[in-house]
């Protein structure tokens, strides 16, 4: 039974970074669950109820391998997050909302630029409050795009395609997007008119909670060959963007799992928790979802792409020169919160397998035909956000990822601390202070909303970089400190 | 009543009341505080009749606090006061409030959505208690 008290049955210590829940822990498991984490972290892990989740995971039909789980593992609502659950239709494999989560396609985006820290550093508190101005943050703000009915079915069938037409992207931008932007089978008619309703207003807006905007300069370089192709270099300013679906992925996943409410009994899926609600990849109900989800997918890196739009008007605006000039190109765009229709090697046998990451990012290798070319020697550029007064990292994906976890690696810091437990640590404390004294700017809509998300909230996530980079998942290749953010 | 139960990534609440009418607006009123830090500043200057029917008591509620939630969502609607009629599993309510007033209302954090993850309604000591976790 899972509790705030933390996690109490087997964690088995495979190697260094790897610790194993037996199948035979609980009736029901189909596989063992394996967790990523060091000596120092699985404590930590142990203290939360999230690998009895990776265990439930386990349970689920047509699992291949391993339920498995990153080492920013944390304790999420049915599937933890940081998971990674692959599925085979042709063993009865299921598809599962929770396993994408409610932000579907939440991801990450990362903007170079050729500004030296040292050019922009007198004019960054001019440029954070602009960016504060422009680029809708909070709860509840809609934005300055509206996409009525027609046109955002537009966006969900084509991506961040469709906004080259209006000059909100260019081709550049869509080549260095994860999937192009677009997923095959994308069907605006399985979404309903409240999630219509919802997204008429938010594309091109962050959100709220751990959604972020910042401002970050490279400060360590770990990998020269691979910074060099990602065009990073020391003392260079980038731009992180941190948002999903908004509103509309939310009312995505609510509908479908309201519509498969009996569904899993009615296939003779017996779950130990109700959030884990699916259906066969191959049911009706599995396609509608998959067919929304996908949808939603389309329309996250619409949103992505229009606030990195905004972001280059406004350096543009502060500082006097236009993005082009600036070299503001876009390094990547990564999902964490999806689920995709890949080919892995199981068992000797090529497959192809839903890959749930759920808090999960693709890390696909070096020669891996669905990353750019001109990324095919180093791999998949991996952004892994950490938390605000700390770095954020810059990975790519390695061979060992595709024989270990379906092409995946972690996605950030994970929470340490619970939101209640971190507004009490900061009662009295003023987080925009603390992050000024460390060089940080931060501005954010909710005084409050900063303190939930305070460094001191999450793990350090050099810590959980080493583990994805020890195990072989991805390799790190430039560290970037935040001076700037924007949060909700 | 209401009360916030902790969770590592997310925030949930387990709400008592002496009657399932009283446990849906108390939940409503809890959900409110979830997002406004100032809930008390929430004026019912426009109503909106909602009804609902499932097939379980705890669907019910999820699916309550759940249009509660997409109405402040898509029209920046603020519900904090509610009237509660629940008859069998279906329910009708009159759910009072305002448009959200940044100058006013302290905003405090986006809820994506009520989960099912521990959701549940029970009978206890002769009155009602539900628990539900929302995603943030």
């Amino acid at each position: 039974m899972e509790s705030q008290r933390g996690y109490q049955g087997p964690l088995e210590q495979l190697d260094a970074c790897r610790w194993r829940i037996p199948r035979a822990y609980k009736p029901g498991m189909r596989v063992d669950g394996i967790i990523y984490a060091n000596a120092e972290l699985i404590e930590r892990v142990r203290a939360d109820p999230a690998p009895e989740q990776v265990a439930n995971v386990a349970c689920l039909p047509g699992i291949q391998v391993a339920s498995l789980a990153m080492p920013d593992i944390h304790w999420g609502y049915g599937f933890c997050i940081g998971g990674v659950c692959a599925t085979d239709p042709e063993e009865g494999g299921i598809i599962s909302p929770g396993g994408v989560g409610y932000d579907i396609n939440c991801g990450v985006r990362l903007v170079r630029s050729q500004i030296h820290w040292a050019d922009l550093a007198p004019r960054l508190e001019a440029l954070v409050g602009a960016l504060f101005q422009a680029i809708p943050s909070g709860v509840g703000r809609g934005g300055r795009y509206r996409f009525p009915n027609v046109e955002l079915r537009e966006l969900m069938v084509e991506g961040p395609r469709a906004l080259i037409a209006r000059g909100l992207a260019t081709e550049r931008d869509i080549e260095f997007t994860e999937a192009h932007g677009r997923l095959e089978g994308a069907d605006p008619g399985q979404v309903s008119e409240q999630a219509l309703e919802r997204g008429e207003n938010q594309c091109g807006t962050l959100g709220a909670g751990n959604h972020f905007l910042e401002v970050q300069v490279v400060e360590h370089v770990a990998d020269a060959s691979a910074a060099q192709a990602f065009g990073l270099a020391e003392d260079m300013v980038c731009v992180m963007i941190h948002s999903g679906s908004r509103g509309l992925g939310y009312q995505v996943c609510d509908d479908a799992l309201r519509a498969l409410r009996g569904v899993p009994e009615s296939y003779g899926i017996v779950l130990p928790d109700r959030q884990l609600a699916c259906a066969p990849a191959g049911s009706p109900q599995g396609r509608a979802y998959i067919a929304a989800m996908r949808a939603a997918a389309d329309f996250a890196w619409c949103n992505r792409q229009l606030l990195m739009w905004q972001t280059r008007e406004v350096f543009a605006a502060v500082l006097g020169r236009s993005w082009q000039e600036l070299g503001m190109e876009l390094v990547y765009d990564v999902a964490h919160n999806i689920a995709k229709f890949e080919e892995h090697v199981v068992d000797g046998r090529r497959r192809r397998v839903w890959v749930h990451r759920k808090g999960a990012t693709r890390a696909f290798p070096p020669g891996h035909p669905e990353i750019p070319a001109a990324y095919s020697a180093v791999g998949q550029p991996v952004l892994i956000p950490g938390d605000m007064g700390r770095a954020s990292w810059v990975l790519a994906g390695q061979p060992g990822s595709m024989r270990q976890t379906f092409g995946s690696t972690c996605h950030g810091a994970g929470r340490l601390m619970s939101r209640t437990a971190a507004m009490r640590g900061a009662s009295k404390r003023q987080i925009s202070e603390e992050l000024a004294s460390r060089g940080v700017i931060a501005r954010a809509a909710s005084r409050r909303g900063l303190a939930e998300e305070q460094p001191g909230a999450y793990k350090d996530v050099n810590a959980v970089v080493d583990v994805v980079a020890e195990a072989g998942l991805s390799k790190k290749v430039a560290r970037l400190r935040p001076v700037g953010v924007i949060k909700g | 009543m209401y009360e916030v139960i902790e969770h590592t990534a997310d925030i949930g609440l387990r709400v008592s009341a002496a009657t399932l009418e009283e446990l849906f607006a108390e939940a409503g009123r809890g959900l409110l505080a979830l997002v406004v830090e100032n809930p008390e500043a929430v004026e019912p200057r426009q109503s909106l009749d909602l009804a609902l029917a499932a097939a379980a008591v705890e669907y019910l509620l999820f699916d309550w606090l759940a249009e509660l939630l997409r109405v402040f969502d898509s029209r920046h609607l603020l519900l904090g006061a509610f009237q509660v009629q629940i008859d069998g599993l279906a329910l009708r309510a009159r759910a009072s409030g305002e448009t959200a007033d940044p100058a006013r209302h302290r905003l405090l954090r986006e809820i994506k959505a009520i989960t099912y993850h521990r959701l549940s309604v029970a009978r206890v000591n002769g009155g009602w208690r539900a628990e539900f976790i929302v995603d943030i």
